[in-house]
């Protein structure tokens, strides 16, 4: 492979990788915490994506019950995602309230915790549906402002072209990794959940609102699906409500590759998938999904616990 | 059988009635009991006898079934954990729950949470006063692993520690609370004799120097009868006996289920 060619791919696989890191790392904040994964995550991806769309005051199509409804606000993208981003949040909190907590209060197996939180994604996915129809939706033109299409990272001679969005995406996700790194190991708060995650019966008795924590993971991991469905969506569009479905269970084998309720893991699957995806040969690009997902097969036969992940310990 | 007046005289917890069934099988059977404050309080009965379910429910982890609990003079039957621990009662357990993976220092320090001020989004950003007010947490713990004797030690993880460090560890972090009241349960298992007597030095000791309300679950009656102010005998979730060591010695029904097995 010419050497060019390879850099540009790195680069593309690092900048999906990034994205793969941060939502997968919403799973892994509610796993850690609940031993639970989130069905509803792939949702709160696509909820993300709409809000922001919508925030920016673009209109929805021809279907659905809001056809040709537009905010009368026109918010710059920055500001729009950050919006659009908590607002997934605060559907995530009311997807605990929901789908989670009732169940966690009756003690209840943690497989019907599982159903419930699918049947909330697709209850969401509904919605969605039913409000603005299942049409593709595409981000302003003007969503980078004047930014140029693409950033060169080779010289004149030999460009290596790499999309703006690809970068911005990357730029972001970097970002956001480092504030929950800090926030997570530096913090009283990060410290606190860090407790909740190992014990929470022993937590709540050392003065710990268990529950406060809890809604708190949910509001940060749905952030995280919300953000990383904006960015995605900008990069491409929103091709339907289904969009998070088939990304949340690549975000599946991103932490079952770097290891269940491993936070580094999450970001070393996140990347290494990225990379994978990038460097499948361009004849075999709609066959990604299934590089990935043999990946995940073959990781699954030789090291179960994942990269990162720790040896196996059964969370009640 | 009630030792009616040393019931009365500074009260700092006290159940009345309380119940608490497991599906058909009564663990706390019609409990009541004062604790006055300053007091070591022992709490003794048979495997099962609804020792631990006792202090469950003055922790808040369960419910009472009917019946409540009042500390301070306040109600705290139904309240959440957390609020219980704010509001001073600290605890051990049985099977020790250190957070194993964390050092002794940090073990400790995840109870200064609570008496940490600095607000939300200061604490979030790690803004001042949170740096200073970590430092004087991390003090505060230290000097608390100190006390246990674990201070030359802080760095290493919980789970590196042999048992009775362990022990004395949870006891540090449960004071890390400030508690009021420091409920322990089975604070000798596992330790060997000599340790058992230090455990009783140490229990006094820590009465004094914090002027801590005690309330405690163990299995070595020695102990317990050379420790405690005042015994309370459970067995089958009744309270049978209550009083101080030599009437609690001499009660023909403790004799019966407890003491005459043992």
């Amino acid at each position: 492979m010419d050497i060019t060619l390879f850099v540009q791919q790195f680069l593309n696989g690092l900048s999906i990788g990034s994205i793969y890191a941060i939502f997968a790392l919403g799973y892994t904040l509610i796993f850690s915490i609940l031993g639970i994964i989130n069905f509803a995550h792939g949702a709160l991806f696509t909820l993300g994506a709409y809000f922001t769309y919508a925030l920016m005051g673009e209109a929805f199509g021809l279907n659905g019950l809001l056809a040709n409804a537009a905010l009368p606000v026109k918010l710059p993208f920055a500001l729009a995602l950050i919006l659009g981003s908590a607002l997934a949040g605060l559907v995530g909190v009311a997807v605990e309230r929901i789908a989670f907590r009732p169940l966690r209060r009756k003690r209840a197996d943690s497989l019907l915790t599982v159903v419930s939180s699918l049947g909330v994604a697709l209850v969401i996915v509904n919605l969605i549906q039913y409000l603005v129809g299942a049409e593709n939706y595409t981000f302003p033109g003007n969503t980078y402002g004047n930014l140029p299409a693409a950033i060169n990272f080779g010289t004149a001679e030999k460009p290596i072209p790499i999309r703006t969005v690809q970068v911005v995406i990357f730029g972001v996700s970097v970002v956001i990794l480092t504030i929950l790194t800090y926030f997570i190991n530096r913090t009283k708060y990060g410290k606190a959940m860090k407790a909740v995650a190992e014990d929470p019966i022993t937590a709540s008795l050392l003065g710990i609102n268990t529950d406060g924590f809890i809604v708190l993971t949910f509001f940060i991991s749905s952030f995280l699906a919300g953000l990383a469905g904006t960015l995605v969506a900008s990069s491409v569009s929103i091709p339907g409500p289904y969009f998070g479905i088939a990304f949340g269970l690549k975000g599946l084998a991103v932490i079952v590759l770097g290891g269940l309720g491993s936070i580094p893991g999450a970001v070393l699957g996140g990347v290494v998938i990225g990379l994978i995806e990038a460097f499948v040969p361009a004849d075999y690009s709609a066959y990604k999904d299934a590089f990935a997902f043999g990946i995940l097969f073959i990781m699954l036969l030789v090291r179960p616990q994942g990269l990162l992940g720790r040896r196996f310990v059964q969370k009640v | 059988m009630i030792d009616e007046n040393l019931t009365t005289s500074n009260p700092i917890l006290e159940a009345k009635s309380l119940n608490r069934t497991f599906g058909g099988l009564v663990a706390v059977n019609n409990v009541s009991f004062t604790v006055n404050k300053n007091e070591i309080f022992g709490l003794i009965g048979p495997n099962g006898a609804g020792k631990t379910t006792l202090f469950n429910m003055i922790t808040g982890l369960i419910e009472p079934s009917s019946g409540q609990m009042f500390y301070q003079g306040e109600e705290i039957s139904f309240l959440r954990p957390h609020l219980i621990a704010k509001a001073g009662i600290a605890r051990t357990f049985q099977n020790i729950r250190l957070f194993g993976d964390l050092s002794a220092l940090e073990n400790v320090t995840i109870a200064r949470h609570i008496h940490t001020k600095s607000g939300f989004i200061r604490g979030i950003l790690g803004l001042p006063p949170a740096p200073s007010e970590e430092i004087r947490n991390k003090q505060k713990a230290l000097e608390l692993l100190d006390l246990v004797g674990l201070s030359d030690r802080a760095f290493e993880k919980a789970r590196n520690f042999p048992y009775g460090d362990q022990r004395r560890l949870e006891i540090a972090r449960a004071l890390a609370l400030e508690p009021q009241v420091l409920l322990l349960d089975e604070p000798a298992a596992g330790m060997n004799p000599s340790e058992k007597n230090q455990l009783s030095e140490f229990i006094r000791e820590l009465r004094s120097q914090f002027n801590l309300t005690v309330i405690l679950i163990e299995h070595h009656v020695p102990l317990v009868m050379g420790l405690c102010d005042r015994i309370a005998v459970l067995n089958f979730g009744k309270l049978i006996a209550l009083g101080d060591p030599a009437q609690v010695r001499t009660n023909p029904a403790v004799i019966e289920a407890y003491l005459g097995s043992d």
